[in-house]
């Protein structure tokens, strides 16, 4: 069954030029249908790991209190400024060596981590530059009628500060997504089987390229079509009448 | 991301139209059949007097950047220069990687290939080139001494670093059954093992064998195998069909066989052991004229 939808599908593109022999490779059918659950995988680790590192870091920012909010704001511009590319090889090839020398034997952080780390500490960065953006625009008279109330910052911040944020700073955030969801292909730079490396590795034995190159674009457009869309949906979900409009 | 857009703009210069690519797959086709067809490039490459060629430049003695100077140096940009001299053209060097070195060919952003590419079938088919190789290179593996590797099938089930778009994939993957890791260049295939991320590392044995013996941060590392894997000419590529270009390069190439240029150019950059394919062919040649 499986097999003749895919001879159909070969045997539809190659009048068009596009010769998708490999998917009827079991091998290489295999290893680009593996590629594109590690991509999907690699999204699941890093929307929620960078999401929850981008509000630790604004809620540090905008804490007032100088020993924290200072070393945030250097890991912040050092972050920033610096290509995600540079800051994985830097963290696999040279942070995961030591590692390696200091333990003697295998490092205990996959490759895969490293990706998951260095993405989302990244986009974190980002996350956390957007909420900040949110936390400063909730109006004075808010936080003066919250302490009125008798919170405590704490709860300022998880109560009143975040929720308006998060309202102030969806799209920005969403955009951060999107971006991020795009920037998972740079695994393919440490081995690390996502739907790119799987498909270099494809085209550098069959020089398949634009082939690959239409299916990873297609792949990615669908996912980063799929997080503006859950975006959206949000957005309407949490609108507040006379607010942030 | 980066990676994506390279190739992705590399490869669109060739098929800015869904009518355009088709057509060019379609020649690509027609010229696979069979069909000899007289190319432009040669015609292209005398009328303007330079000749682009793409060298691979991965460090060691077949090619890599002098710090001085910045000029590509060692045996694929010293055999380039002679290639331009040969055409009777000036030479323009454009360094290639590994993985994409393919595409800047047939996207016409370098007229000829010397990139340390072996010929195989698979190549053979997309590609033109000149038939008379001027090197001959295998895979080696570099490994711990503590590995306890010490013949191809010991790496069956276990992890070994190659560099993307290695020709050594595909045998040490279907035939000794290793899991391949493959990262965007060999030095970062070298970082991978030294951080014992795979067991051994694959790379032509003119890579591996130099570094061994010369660089001492690599002492605690051999190449116990003696076999080498899938031991392969290294040709000049061109684009498929260009008949005119690959008769005029591989005319030179002869000739370097013929006056033993290769030989004498091998022993000034200190390859060694020494290629046995180059004497064999200087005596093939040398009889012929």
């Amino acid at each position: 069954m499986i097999e003749t939808v895919l001879q159909a599908w070969v045997s539809f593109f190659r009048p068009l030029g596009l010769n998708y022999t490999f998917v009827l490779e079991p091998a290489e059918r295999s290893a680009f249908a593996h590629g594109l659950l590690v991509t999907l995988q690699l999204c699941a680790w890093t929307i929620p790991v960078s999401l929850l590192s981008g509000v630790l870091i604004a809620a540090g920012l905008t804490s007032r209190r100088a020993w924290l909010a200072r070393p945030l704001q250097a890991f912040v511009e050092v972050t920033r400024n610096t290509p995600t590319l540079v800051q994985l090889y830097c963290a696999f090839l040279v942070l995961n060596m030591l590692i390696t020398q200091k333990l003697g034997g295998a490092s205990p952080i996959s490759p895969f981590a490293w990706v998951v780390v260095v993405v989302a500490l990244h986009k974190g960065v980002f996350h956390a530059e957007a909420l900040r953006a949110g936390i400063e625009a909730v109006p004075a008279v808010t936080l003066e009628a919250a302490r009125s109330l008798a919170f405590s910052s704490r709860q300022i911040l998880t109560q009143v500060q975040l929720p308006l944020a998060l309202r102030f700073a969806l799209p920005a955030l969403v955009n951060n997504l999107v971006d991020l969801v795009k920037m998972t292909a740079i695994a393919s730079a440490i081995a690390v089987g996502d739907v790119t490396y799987e498909s270099i590795m494809i085209w550098s034995y069959r020089d398949n390229v634009l082939e690959l190159l239409l299916l990873i674009l297609l792949y990615f457009g669908l996912l980063t079509w799929l997080v503006g869309a859950g975006g959206r949906w949000l957005e309407n979900r949490l609108r507040m009448p006379g607010y942030g409009q | 991301m980066e990676i994506l857009l390279l190739l992705m703009t590399s490869d669109m210069a060739i098929h800015k139209t869904p009518g355009a690519a088709r057509t060019a797959f379609t020649l690509a086709l027609a010229l696979a059949a069979g069909a000899a067809h007289a190319d432009a490039t040669l015609d292209k490459i005398k009328e303007r007097g330079t000749v682009t060629i793409g060298v691979l430049a991965n460090g060691g003695v077949f090619g890599s950047v002098d710090p001085a100077t910045q000029q590509l140096v060692g045996w694929n940009p010293e055999l380039a220069r002679q290639l331009a001299k040969g055409l009777g053209v000036k030479a323009e060097l454009v360094q290639v990687q590994t993985a994409t070195r393919t595409q800047f060919l047939i996207s016409g952003k370098v007229d000829l290939l010397i990139a340390s590419m072996e010929l195989n079938p698979e190549r053979a088919e997309i590609l033109g080139y000149a038939p008379t190789p001027f090197f001959r290179v295998g895979g080696a593996a570099a490994t711990l001494k503590t590995s306890g590797i010490a013949k191809w099938e010991d790496l069956r089930g276990k992890p070994v670093c190659v560099s993307q778009g290695s020709s050594f994939a595909r045998p040490l993957a279907a035939d000794y059954g290793a899991v391949i890791k493959g990262y965007k260049s060999s030095s970062d295939s070298l970082l991978a093992l030294r951080g014992a991320q795979c067991v051994a590392a694959v790379h032509d044995s003119t890579l591996i064998r130099p570094l061994l013996r010369s660089n001492t941060e690599w002492a605690e590392y051999h190449a116990p195998i003696a076999t080498e894997v899938l031991p392969a000419n290294s040709v000049v590529w061109t684009r498929k069909g260009e008949t005119d270009t690959i008769a005029a390069v591989d005319e030179v190439i002869q000739d370097w066989h013929r006056t033993g240029w290769l030989i004498g150019t091998e022993k000034r950059l200190g390859i060694e052991p020494p290629q046995p394919l180059l004497q064999e062919l200087n005596a093939k040649f040398k009889q012929g004229s």
